[in-house]
């Protein structure tokens, strides 16, 4: 789900620009809160590092196959470091790969990352009513937060897609192909929301506090408010 | 897997390789922003030629040129079937059902020239320099030091973590492992291995460079010095991006 350069007018990607700065800016703010900012930066890359490796995994879905986007996984382990990783991500695949582009680039931030942050926000209503304890409500809400992290990327870039349609064509076709675009994305939601809860319960099993970092802080936090 | 290769080319003679990052990177994302604004189609030929005089001058191997347009040309070869044949009024040509049609065809020209004059020249700016100075130079017009501490520690670990990908993936295809839907917990397996093993060092790093004074405001080097060649390069290739928006 990547928009290549060259095809969205100047206005569409400047204004992407503008909307990607303001919530990388929001989420750096969210993160300059933190007691100690940096302390988290060598984490946050390097799981920005082994996110964009494993975006070039290929699922194989007859008759093709789709690499994995993986915007609500990193919503649910990365938070508020999401949206800069999703930035820094896209930089590099359209500087290496020339997967997605440069013009495009704030858009594509936004097509991934304001889902991720949602499913941040959707991950973390598991504290409430001590729902981390159940391992029920974690699987089903990181599951929901892999899927809707595609399903809203989909969406957004269909809606895009749509509304950029030059207005002295025939639009049947073109509209057509977009709508085939946008279903062949949806096995791609259950294959991420699948691998979300797979990933998440692995960590929980292994490693789990390579996902309480957040309460940590939202914890300390509360306390210098106090 | 694409394998990732660390700036293979970044070491030739050509202007484009020496010319100041900073002014290299606003000059050329001039250009294709203004690239972008074209919409008329008998631009297409000025801007292949500005776009093929850049590539000739830049001295890079034409046969890697060919393999980045591998993604894209996907993309123009699904535009190529549907626009010219389904889209337009004006029929130019036909056979049986099938009929070539003007506009659909101009329409694919347009999109066609632009795609591929702009990933040539985004080709050029980061196949000319180093990543590690496109992201000072990032630093030096602006860039939140965030940003930039994260891209740097991004990009130097991208290689090591491909390599530790590919070496627990070998592992687990030598024992049976294969990549479907219908493995998928042992891919998610792979990738949540992927992050503890990622975490785990994260956190040595951090102690490491803690010990080395990490957390006080980063010292950027900035390895620029530009002279005034920098400056009429940069003053030229804006000028043509600016025609180009203009009649565009």
């Amino acid at each position: 789900m990547h928009i290549p350069d060259g095809i969205l007018p100047l206005s569409v990607g400047l204004a992407g620009y503008g909307l990607a700065a303001l919530g990388t800016g929001y989420a750096l703010h969210k993160i300059r809160q933190k007691e100690d900012p940096r302390s988290d930066v060598p984490k946050a890359a390097l799981f920005t590092a082994a996110f964009f490796v494993a975006s070039l995994i290929h699922i194989p879905i007859p008759p093709t196959s789709v690499h994995l986007i993986l915007g609500g996984l990193m919503g649910v382990v990365l938070g508020f470091y999401a949206m800069p990783a999703i930035v820094i991500g896209l930089f590099f695949q359209a500087a290496m790969f020339q997967h997605g582009g440069l013009t495009t680039l704030g858009i594509n931030a936004c097509l991934v990352g304001i889902p991720a942050l949602l499913s941040h926000f959707l991950f973390n209503l598991r504290h409430q009513r001590d729902w981390s304890n159940k391992p029920v409500v974690v699987t089903t809400l990181s599951f929901l937060g892999g899927s809707l992290g595609v399903l809203l990327t989909t969406i957004m870039a269909t809606f895009l897609l749509l509304s950029m349609l030059p207005a002295h064509l025939d639009h049947d076709v073109a509209r057509t192909g977009i709508y085939v675009m946008a279903f062949s994305h949806l096995p791609l939601a259950l294959i991420e929301g699948i691998i979300t809860a797979m990933v998440v319960t692995f960590l929980l099993r292994v490693k789990p506090e390579l996902l309480k970092s957040e309460t940590n802080h939202v914890k300390s936090d509360s306390h210098i408010d106090m | 897997m694409v394998g990732l290769k660390l700036d293979p080319f970044v070491h030739r003679n050509s202007w484009l390789h020496q010319w100041d990052p900073r002014y290299k990177f606003i000059g050329l994302m001039f250009l294709i922003f203004a690239f972008t604004l074209v919409q008329e189609v008998h631009l297409i030929p000025a801007m292949a030629l500005v776009t093929a005089l850049l590539f000739l001058q830049s001295s890079l191997p034409w046969r890697v040129w060919l393999s980045r347009l591998l993604v894209p040309a996907f993309f123009l070869l699904a535009l190529a079937i549907v626009l010219p044949f389904f889209a337009g009024e004006t029929v130019l040509w036909q056979l049986g059902p099938l009929a070539l049609r003007l506009e659909g065809l101009l329409a694919f020209l347009l999109v066609a020239g632009k795609v591929l004059s702009i990933i040539t020249i985004v080709f050029i700016l980061f196949a000319t320099t180093p990543m590690l100075l496109v992201i000072k130079a990032m630093r030096s017009l602006g860039l939140p030091e965030l940003m930039a501490d994260m891209l740097l520690f991004t990009y130097r670990y991208l290689f090591q973590l491909q390599d530790d990908y590919e070496g627990q993936s070998t592992a687990a295809r030598l024992r049976g492992y294969q990549n479907s839907t219908s493995s998928l917990q042992t891919t998610s397996f792979l990738l949540g291995t992927l992050l503890v093993r990622s975490y785990e060092q994260s956190e040595r790093i951090y102690k490491a460079m803690r010990l080395r004074g990490y957390g006080q405001h980063a010292f950027y080097a900035y390895p620029f010095s530009a002279e005034s060649k920098d400056r009429w390069i940069f003053l030229l290739v804006t000028l043509v991006a600016l025609v180009f928006a203009l009649l565009g």
